[in-house]
């Protein structure tokens, strides 16, 4: 069920995305190797599933982009947190804690 | 259009956000190559390996190029708005800032556009909107029609016609003959007391309202039971009577009212909205106020060339105006053949002919209505024009300005729409002052209304005309924006900033010149049809009208045949009345006639001599005629030209009398004394009557209409009772008012007396259309002159200044003042020139419109123009005299050290 996989990573993709933001502004290439180290590859996303969350968030206006240089020295678009996805952010976090603590809840007497 | 501009847009756009898109996704990939590359990968393997881990990357990019997309429209409308405020509060401030200038520009397209929405406004009430009646386009009016030479005239029908045309065709659903006729009406009135009273009636047949498809606002319209043997006589009210006579008591309905001495049950009233003949429809031009019902058919016993009857038929859906014309040439046809001398054919071109009500009612008013229009219009135009001279000085002294926010990055087209923005916020302000302008304007219109514009008092600021002074705005804000934020931005930032003035100038004075030579040109078409509307009125009063209207009270009376059943007796009123009248103090003579000149109504005929046979196929003589009392010459004020007068001795026992116009001789007894020489109205048989005098020809509509020969017949030989009486007085003719009132009283309590009114006040209404035209254009002419004086003025002095340095150096190296002044007043004389050529042969080409407003002048009237093209020289040179002056009073140092 590779589409209903996606769906549920929609939300997930756009948490992640904010939190590492939440560290200081950063491009595409550096938010993917920072969702896979800090995750241990349990969540395995196609890296180029970030680029239209990304796109769709600066729509929303969490985040906003600005010009950067790579690692040799190109121009590559950096990422950045708005104050209204640092809200975004708190909120979606608090969701998904009390969506864990509910899950596990449900799960721990099973 | 917004779809269109955004895909313009993108044109330009798309490649720009594809390019970011892919430039970062590649880069991505790029990175995740190098790691593994890094890690040991081989080049292939590791790309391969990347883009395995990348995914889909042809559905990424779609996804993120429709999502940058989006966003980049979302952000641009962003901007758009963020610097429309921007600009439209700088606008704002800056406009505050200079007072004087927003003022001046405020006030000048407010003028503009107020007296264009005004003129609008009418246009819009007379000539867009619906007729009151229902499909209107299929309700069309049947003549008799004349056709002589390229002239067609018109006439009204006789009742044998009319009910042969109801019989024969085969297009119409309906068909209505009117007739006017005015009305007495005596009591009636809700608390009892009230005034007789005279009112404009008409006699129709029962299913007019029916054709129409107006139906009563109260009660009900006629039906064919009403003109049954036998049946209650019923009459229908006006609103404006049922207002006045009855203060809007809807008992009326039931009521008997007493009209023309006979007693008429009310039934109806109708709509405010509906008083036929709403308009002028041919000879019937006055507003009903009161419609009797009459089976017209049921008269075709009378003669076929006693013509007064108005014709209205209905066209049956499935039949064009061209059908019906064709189907009317067939009965046409018919009457030819059947009454061959009566529809002679030799001289004049006879045949019925219909005319869509529409074209009857605004016909004759369309034209003038749209020349005003075009009038104001220019007169716009040239405000605009002058507003962008003022905004293009003060974009010379904001250069400075400009060129700093240019330098501090603002692209061209931001400075341009700066620009925009401001004469927008200008126009806003002078388009609602100009509709404020115009409401009051319109007002003024209405109150002016020569009386003769159908619907013109319906003339409201509507929304259609809201909508017209909304174009007319953002058009004038355009132009008035647009010119100088072009110039504007040609000037280079680097050469403003430097030196602040001179660096740019050559272009913007071309733009300057063309501004004020376009002025010139439309003011002098605007003076040019001032001057001869203005020559046209004037020629018009020169025209000897054949009677003096000198110091005269006119007033109508109509006996009621009712109470005065037999000829003796309308006779013996008359007889008793005009010796009483004339003892009144200050009366100088009294006499009566109908119809009375310039009085609106006309009455002809065909008529023959005794002695000249009309050859086979010939057309018998046809005259205007009138009735009248002893004494009428001198009251009048006409002239005698031989013979005598009537006499209280051409009694009806006496021998047949008539006294003819000069015309008259002259047509018909060229070279012979026309005295003692007899006439019949009746046939060429006889009975004769001899002609006793001679006459000068009364214009009787009017100066600008000449009318045929004419003929009077003593009223106690021809009597009738309409008459119109002619108090020539020593003293003020409204002051013996009272007295005349209490005269007819004192003969008869229930008669009223009707149009009461100097002749000089008639005289003055029967010039009203031509001298509300010439008005009209005069005020027009006035104003566009003068804003293209201040135009010239302005730019000449404006140009002085520019060339300070240069006439400073001239100066100083000798040039006399006079020099200069020439230099300067030839380039405003050049520029005025040019103008006045094109301005002359734009008027030349469009004088065309005024044919048919223009009496004995030709629209292309040498005289005018020279005169007009003369003026407007003069203008320009004071206009460039002025500052020429200044120029040459400049002190040579101060100027070259400027």
């Amino acid at each position: 069920m590779p589409d209903a996989n996606r769906t549920v990573l929609q939300g997930t993709v756009d948490l992640l995305i904010l939190k590492t933001l939440s560290w200081g502004p950063r491009h595409g290439y550096a938010i993917a190797r920072w969702i896979e180290e800090t995750t241990d590859d349990v969540l395995r996303i196609e890296e180029g599933s970030l680029y239209p969350a990304l796109y769709r968030m600066q729509k929303r206006g969490w985040i906003k982009s600005g010009w950067g240089e790579s690692d040799i020295g190109k121009r590559i678009r950096i990422y950045s947190l708005t104050p209204s996805g640092r809200a975004e952010l708190r909120a979606q976090s608090t969701q998904w804690e009390l969506m864990v603590k509910a899950m596990a809840r449900v799960l721990k007497p099973a | 259009m917004r779809h269109l501009l955004r895909t313009g847009a993108r044109l330009f756009w798309r490649p720009a956000a594809d390019d970011q898109v892919d430039e970062e996704l590649r880069e991505h990939v790029d990175m995740l190559v190098r790691r593994l590359e890094r890690e040991g990968l081989s080049p292939d393997a590791a790309r391969e390996a990347a883009l395995r881990r990348f995914g889909d990357l042809a559905t990424v990019r779609d996804e993120c190029r429709a999502l940058a997309h989006d966003e980049e429209d979302q952000m641009n409308r962003q901007e758009f708005w963020a610097e429309l405020r921007q600009d439209a509060g700088y606008g704002a401030r800056t406009l505050r800032r200079a007072p004087l200038y927003t003022t001046i520009a405020a006030l000048t397209l407010a003028i503009g556009i107020g007296a264009s929405t005004a003129i609008f406004s009418v246009v819009h009430a007379v000539l867009l909107r619906d007729l009151p009646y229902r499909e209107s386009d299929r309700v069309v009016a049947i003549w008799n029609g004349y056709r002589e030479g390229g002239a067609l005239s018109r006439t009204a029908i006789a009742p044998p016609e009319f009910a042969d045309v109801m019989e024969q065709n085969r297009s119409f659903d309906q068909v209505s003959a009117v007739s006017r006729s005015s009305a007495n009406l005596t009591g009636g009135c809700t608390d009892g007391e009230c005034e007789p009273e005279r009112v404009v009636a008409y006699t129709v047949s029962p299913n007019l309202f029916t054709l129409l498809g107006a139906g009563a606002a109260l009660g009900r319209t006629f039906t064919e039971s009403d003109v049954a043997q036998g049946a209650e006589p019923v009459v229908v009210l006006s609103h404006t009577l049922w207002m006045r006579r009855f203060g809007g008591d809807s008992t009326v309905l039931g009521r008997s009212i007493n009209v023309n001495a006979r007693l008429r049950t009310v039934i109806g009233v109708m709509p405010a909205t509906v008083r036929f003949p709403d308009a002028p429809i041919g000879f019937l031009r006055e507003r009903g106020e009161l419609w009797a019902p009459f089976s017209w058919q049921n008269n075709r016993g009378e003669e076929r060339g006693n013509q007064y009857l108005g014709f209205l038929a209905r066209r049956r859906p499935d039949v064009t105006l061209d059908q019906a014309r064709v189907d009317l040439e067939t009965i046409s046809a018919r009457f030819r053949t059947t009454f061959p001398s009566r529809y002679d054919q030799t001289t004049v071109k006879w045949g019925l002919d219909a005319r869509p009500i529409r074209e009857e009612m605004v016909g004759e008013v369309r034209r003038p209505l749209l020349v005003v229009l075009g009038a104001v219009i220019l007169l716009m135009l040239i405000a605009c024009a002058n507003v962008a001279h003022l905004s293009l000085a003060r974009g010379a002294a904001r250069r400075q300005e400009f060129a700093v926010r240019a330098a501090l990055g603002a692209g061209r087209m931001r400075l341009v729409r700066q620009l925009v923005t401001e004469s927008l916020i200008l126009g806003a302000s002078a388009g609602a002052l100009g509709v404020l302008i115009a409401i009051g304007a319109t007002r003024g219109l209405v109150r002016l209304d020569p009386g003769m514009i159908p619907q013109l008092d319906a003339t409201t600021v509507n929304g259609a005309v809201l909508a017209f002074a909304v174009l007319s705005t953002l058009f004038c804000a355009l132009l008035v924006g647009v010119v100088p934020a072009l110039r504007q931005s040609i000037t280079s930032v680097h050469d403003a900033i430097r030196s602040g003035r001179g660096a740019a100038a050559q272009p913007r004075r071309r733009v300057r010149s063309m501004l004020v030579v376009a002025e010139v040109a439309m003011a002098l078409v605007i003076l040019v049809g001032a001057g001869l509307l203005t020559r046209s009125f004037l020629a018009l009063q020169r025209v000897d009208p054949g009677f003096s209207p000198g110091s005269t009270l006119t007033f109508a009376v109509t006996l009621p045949r009712a109470r005065y059943e037999t000829a003796a007796k309308l006779v013996a009123f008359h007889e008793q009345l005009q010796p009483r009248l004339a003892a009144v103090a200050g009366v100088a003579s009294v006499s009566a006639i109908d119809p009375l000149p310039l009085g609106g109504t006309n009455w002809s005929g065909t008529f023959h001599i005794d002695g000249q046979v009309v050859p086979p196929g010939g057309q018998d003589p046809h005259g205007e005629y009138a009735v009248a009392l002893p004494g009428f010459v001198k009251s009048l004020g006409m002239t005698l030209v031989s013979g005598r007068e009537f006499e209280t001795t051409d009694g009806p026992a006496a021998p047949a009398v008539v006294i003819v116009d000069d015309r008259l001789v002259a047509r018909h007894f060229p070279g012979q004394d026309p005295l003692g020489k007899r006439i019949s109205q009746e046939g060429p048989t006889g009975p004769f009557a001899t002609i006793v005098g001679v006459v000068r020809h009364v214009y009787r509509s009017g100066p600008a209409k000449e009318g045929e020969p004419q003929i009077y017949f003593p009223f106690s030989q021809h009597e009738q009772t309409p008459m119109s009486y002619a108090v020539r007085t020593t003293v003020d003719p409204l002051s013996v008012l009272r007295a005349v009132r209490t005269e007819v009283a004192a003969l008869d309590p229930d008669l009223p007396i009707a149009r009461v009114a100097t002749m000089a006040t008639l005289e003055f209404t029967s010039l009203a259309r031509e001298r509300f035209n010439a008005l009209i254009f005069a005020v027009f002419a006035a104003t566009a002159l003068l804003l293209a004086a201040v135009g010239l003025y302005g730019v000449m002095a404006y140009l002085v200044s520019q060339r300070q340095a240069e006439i400073g150096i001239r100066l100083a190296l000798g040039g006399g003042p006079r020099d200069v002044a020439r230099m300067v007043i030839g380039d405003g004389m050049r520029m005025a020139l040019i103008g006045i050529v094109l301005g002359t042969v734009a008027s030349l080409a469009v004088a065309r419109v005024l044919d048919g407003l223009l009496f004995g002048i030709e629209p292309t009237d040498p005289v005018t123009y020279v005169v007009i093209a003369a003026t407007l020289a003069v203008v320009a040179l004071l206009a460039s005299a002025l500052p020429a002056r200044r120029a040459t009073k400049a002190d040579p140092a101060s100027a070259l050290r400027a």
